[in-house]
């Protein structure tokens, strides 16, 4: 076995070459902000000019096809473009672009050739911001109880209905969403997937204030949105997959979205807190108390066992092994344990895990941070409970044949 | 990066399967749970003959020369069984500790002996007051003339009652640190005792002024002593992991005949949880398993701190897979021609050897740099 994410000589040409590029193209005047929630529209742009600029080389979505827009690179190369935009605090892609790491590998193995020429290049290159649209007020868990309609009428589909929990702040270009496009079919059987230029009349964003947004690897913007449509007329082309197909269509997206491919971002904070316990502040080392050493520890071991099952699964999907429950069980182990950290934490370091002060939060209010959004993300791409539903039937509980993991490129 | 078995490594699967399935089978080992008969009457020579005692041991000193982590690869289909005995302790940590500790003339004298399995090596470490760490070891070796000797209580003693050696550790008078002191297990002053209970193959181990010769004492060894402790903690994670795999296998496939309310019970979401849980564990040390072995085969600076991670995590998930289990099956759980409760015995009765999660944890403070 070997564990390492080791540059061969290819590969530390590689990251040099990225090194550079980054050195070059990294627009001056970026800040990171540790609540995504600070984080001014200046600093979106800055970032999506980030994401242009790593889009017209196929960076953007490095192992998406070059045709479409990417740059056929293997997982070792997206991990050294990963590793080198973490190291300069940013993300792969640096903004929230749900609908384009959900949408983009789904529309790849369901989308005709027609579909993926007109919506993968701009996505791919960083030319539009996607969002994906999936709950709504009546429908979380329930994925297939949704209820906005999308009825065809001559070329066109018309969207009525609700969607909540979406995306970010500032906006996106289209909306990746899935739909009832047979009001009275059997359910399961009654979804679509449509793309929707968000610039159409009768679609109406309004932003939610939420305690924290989860986001994808510090790409995440500072709240969420109710999207509402109503009569929106989108073009027939824009449906995916094949009308009343939906269903199918969602086990590919629900696979990149439930971490089928196993993201490598580590939590930077739980190093930097353990850091932070080591030094002196004022006196006082919180590592020299034998209780917070043992929490320290057992926090440790809680880390080590997610950062391993995400190695895992980036190497089950990216060597192409067969994969039937490790997806859904790393996004619980993710989601539970972040919890768990902030928790011992919050035990740990007391009321400084606790305040955004400038002047008393440690870490710039990571901590802080931290404890608002382990518990918010324990919602987003599916609650802990329905992670487990997945695991079950991928294990083939109660005799079962096991449920093959969604189908990824 | 390739997280798969190697060619080598799959042979060696194969091999324990066919062990585990065929002339070691479950109604086996419920034999030499009840005795009289037990795992050295008739396979010991069969295991021996396989080369599984000379894995860990290089080719210089009788052995195959194996990396660490085939012979996890081994344990871990030992640990589905649990197969029982003294291989681990003999061939993985004693061997492990004589190459580490032992002199050019030790090694060439004993490690070969345990290669072809005629010796058997059990390690009396632990004392009355048990505990891993080295403060906990109080006994003393007087000095006498050239020789040394030996005299008090080893407790809870992995597979003493077939060893044909004992590795004794004990500090010396007048001096610090620990020191390893080879002892003829039928020598006189030497008392096996297994003991019984919930627990498998542990025996107490009394000397009574044991003659030494300086030529079997390894002195002060105790970094050499830690290090092969370090390298066998893993091996045993992996007989971990196999059980964890038994325990949830057997759970996930009950849960699919077991009919309760007119529905195999694998359908009830309460059942589910526990299986979830049990592969949960089973993964999580798996993992940390196999990365600690990875990280001590390539000999990285970071592997002491992944071993304990390991060893914390292991335990906790073989307790854990077999409480799981035990919540499935319910009352055919606890019978015992079941075979589930080997593993319940099993898990709790490794759960101290090497340390307990406790102790790793205090062991991880140190890597981890937390004591100033």
């Amino acid at each position: 076995m070997d564990f390492a994410i080791q540059d061969t000589e290819e590969q530390k040409e590689f990251r040099a070459e990225v090194r550079a590029f980054l050195d070059k193209n990294v627009p001056p005047g970026i800040e990171h902000h540790v609540d995504p929630n600070d984080q001014p529209v200046d600093q979106y742009q800055l970032r999506r000019e980030l994401g242009r600029r790593l889009g017209a080389k196929g960076w953007l979505y490095p192992n998406m096809p070059t045709e479409y827009g990417g740059a056929d690179l293997s997982a070792d190369h997206e991990m050294i473009l990963n590793d080198e935009l973490a190291r300069i605090g940013l993300a792969l892609p640096p903004y929230y672009d749900s609908g384009g790491r959900m949408g983009g590998p789904t529309i790849l193995v369901w989308g005709t050739e027609e579909h993926k020429k007109a919506f993968l290049p701009p996505i791919f290159r960083g030319e539009v911001r996607t969002w994906q649209l999936l709950s709504e007020p009546g429908a979380g868990s329930d994925l297939a109880g949704i209820k906005t309609t999308a009825i065809r009428d001559g070329d066109h589909y018309v969207i009525n209905g609700q969607k909540m929990w979406v995306g970010s702040a500032h906006g996106a270009d289209y909306s990746w969403t899935i739909v009832v496009t047979d009001p009275k079919g059997e359910r399961h059987k009654n979804l679509s997937w449509i793309m929707i230029p968000m610039n159409l009349p009768g679609v109406t964003v309004q932003p939610m204030e939420v305690l924290a947004t989860g986001g994808e690897g510090g790409a995440g913007g500072g709240c969420k949105n109710a999207v509402f449509f109503d009569n929106v007329r989108v073009p027939a082309f824009n449906l995916v997959g094949g009308e009343n197909n939906g269903w199918k269509v969602a086990t590919t997206h629900l696979e990149v979205e439930h971490g089928g491919t196993g993201r490598l971002a580590d939590r930077r904070v739980i190093q930097e807190f353990i850091d932070f316990c080591k030094e002196t502040h004022d006196g006082y080392r919180i590592a020299d108390d034998p209780d917070a050493r043992l929490q320290i520890a057992e926090l440790h071991c809680e880390a080590e066992i997610t950062r391993l099952f995400a190695l895992r699964n980036h190497w089950l999907s990216h060597a192409h092994k067969p994969r039937s429950y490790e997806g859904p069980q790393y996004s619980l182990r993710r989601k539970l344990s972040s919890l768990d950290v902030a928790e011992r934490m919050l035990r740990i370091a007391g009321p400084y895990a606790l305040t955004k002060d400038e002047c008393w939060a440690p870490l710039r209010a990571a901590i802080e941070y931290f404890q608002r959004d382990a518990i918010t993300s324990l919602h987003p791409g599916a609650t802990t409970d329905i992670q487990k539903v997945i695991m079950a039937r991928r294990m083939g509980t109660g005799g079962r044949e096991r449920e093959q993991a969604g189908k990824l490129r | 990066m390739d997280l798969s078995l190697n060619d080598t490594q799959q042979l060696i699967q194969d091999s324990a399967k066919d062990f585990v399935h065929g002339s070691c089978e479950r109604d086996v080992l419920l034999k030499f749970d009840r005795g009289p008969l037990t795992i050295m009457d008739k396979h010991w020579q069969q295991m021996s003959e396989m080369g599984w005692a000379g894995m860990a041991i290089p080719e210089e000193f009788g052995g195959s020369g194996n990396s660490l982590t085939d012979v996890a690869v081994l344990f871990e289909e030992l640990g589905t069984g649990p197969v029982p005995g003294p291989l681990f302790t003999s061939a993985v940590l004693c061997a492990r500790i004589i190459m580490a500790a032992g002199s050019a003339a030790q090694k060439q004298a004993l490690l070969p002996g345990i290669a072809s399995g005629k010796r058997i090596f059990s390690l009396a470490y632990t004392e009355v007051q048990y505990g891993w760490s080295p403060e906990r070891i109080k006994m003393k070796a007087k000095k006498s003339g050239s020789d040394y000797v030996l005299s008090g209580t080893k407790l809870f003693i992995e597979d003493a009652q077939y060893a044909t050696d004992l590795l004794v550790v004990a500090g010396v008078e007048g001096g610090a640190g620990l020191s390893v002191f080879r002892v003829d297990a039928k020598a006189a002053g030497v008392s096996v005792r297994p003991l019984t209970g919930f627990m498998v193959g542990q025996a107490e181990v009394i000397l009574k002024d044991v003659k030494v010769a300086a030529a079997d004492a390894m002195l002060n060894t105790g970094d050499q002593l830690a290090r092969g402790l370090l390298q066998a903690a893993p091996i045993l994670c992996a007989y971990k992991v196999g059980g964890c795999k038994r325990a949830y296998e057997m759970s996930l496939a009950y849960a699919g005949e077991r009919k309760q309310f007119n529905t195999v019970i694998g359908r009830f979401p309460r059942v589910q949880d526990h299986l979830i849980n049990a592969v949960n564990a089973l993964d999580s040390a798996r993992w940390t398993t196999y990365e600690a072995l990875w990280k001590l085969d390539n000999n990285m600076e970071d592997a002491a701190g992944s071993v304990h991670v390991a060893k914390a995590v292991a335990s906790e998930s073989y307790v854990r897979a077999t409480d799981m289990a035990h919540e499935v099956h319910a009352g055919i759980g606890v019978l015992r021609e079941y075979g589930l409760t080997l593993h319940t015995k099993m898990s709790r009765s490794l759960y101290h050897t090497l340390g307990s999660p406790r102790e790793h944890h205090r062991l991880l403070e140190r890597a981890l740099k937390l004591v100033a």
